[in-house]
């Protein structure tokens, strides 16, 4: 079953959480930002097409227009495939491990795997960031050593950055998965 | 340690006063009395001129400077969002837990962050 709702990022963009449950122990969590605006796309390329022309009126020179045609083209393509995070998805899986995935706008995914024996908890912290205090959710991995100790903190979401009403809805999501693994036999 | 005025705070103050009147009168002397006078007058080793007009500058653009930097200086300080010193600190890594005693108001501690985070965000009842 799937679920679909509408919140906004830290800095007001909307954006939409999706719910799916695979199963009694799997559910995955997909929060999708805004798609590149057009009106943003066609103010950043008149910037820079004015800009050029403008050093082409001073300076005579029309290699100019052809490398301000050349930056926007290779600027765009370097955009959409490095830095347009279009979806982040979290997908949880009791005893077996944690998979956050990012999608860029140009169609590639990164994803990061995290083995169920590593994860300590998932929390929403809060953190100081640009002279902003944000919440966001992060994974705690395990210490081996100290088991009360947290060795790493992964945090999730970073692009989107969800306010806290979508992060609660996230994190009882991921609560009721992990608290399964608590009362679940101990197998391993 | 209290601000009252006292005999030996108003002599320093009074020292400091004569002396910045001094250093104050010798700086328009040496910006603007001619160098010609100052060698007649036998003042042959003071600084350059320019140095009248370069420090005050150097003085201001350093203050302006020094708000910028202390701004860079509290952001890179600051700790990234993937750092485990936003969730505890070697403080409270060595703390102890202390037994409950009944009737006892509990002994101050360092509450995890997956407890509180239990206690805000899932209500039980």
């Amino acid at each position: 079953m799937a679920e679909e709702r509408r919140f906004r990022s830290a800095s007001g963009a909307p954006i939409a959480l999706r719910r799916r449950q695979h199963s009694a122990c799997c559910r995955e969590l997909a929060v999708r930002g805004p798609r590149l605006q057009l009106r943003s796309l066609s103010a950043a390329t008149s910037a820079v097409w004015l800009a050029a022309y403008g050093l082409f009126a001073l300076s005579e020179n029309s290699m100019v227009l052809s490398a301000a045609i050349f930056i926007t083209l290779i600027g765009l393509i370097i955009y959409l495939h490095f830095v347009k995070i279009d979806q982040e998805s979290l997908l949880v899986i009791g005893s077996l491990g944690i998979q956050v995935t990012s999608s860029y706008a140009s169609g590639k995914e990164s994803t990061t795997f995290i083995e169920m024996g590593q994860v300590k908890d998932v929390v929403i912290n809060e953190a100081i960031h640009m002279q902003k205090v944000i919440y966001y959710l992060c994974i705690l991995l395990q210490d081996p050593e100290d088991p009360q100790g947290v060795s790493e903190v992964v945090p999730l979401f970073q692009s989107s950055k969800p306010r806290l009403d979508c992060l609660i809805e996230v994190y009882k999501s991921c609560q009721e998965i992990l608290e399964q693994r608590k009362t679940a036999p101990q197998s391993s | 340690n209290s601000p009252a005025p006292l005999p030996e705070r108003a002599i320093y103050g009074f020292a400091l006063f004569l002396g910045s009147w001094f250093g104050f009168i010798l700086y328009l002397i040496w910006a603007y009395i001619p160098e010609t006078w100052l060698f007649s007058l036998g003042l042959t080793y003071w600084p350059q001129k320019y140095w009248a007009v370069a420090l005050p500058v150097y003085l201001l653009v350093a203050v302006g400077i020094g708000y910028i930097l202390l701004f860079g200086i509290n952001m890179m300080s600051t700790a990234p969002l993937n750092s485990t010193h936003t969730i505890t600190d070697s403080y409270a890594k060595k703390q102890q837990q202390k037994k409950f005693q009944e009737e006892a108001i509990p002994a101050l501690r360092d509450i995890p962050i997956s407890e509180v985070n239990r206690m805000f965000f899932l209500p039980e009842k």
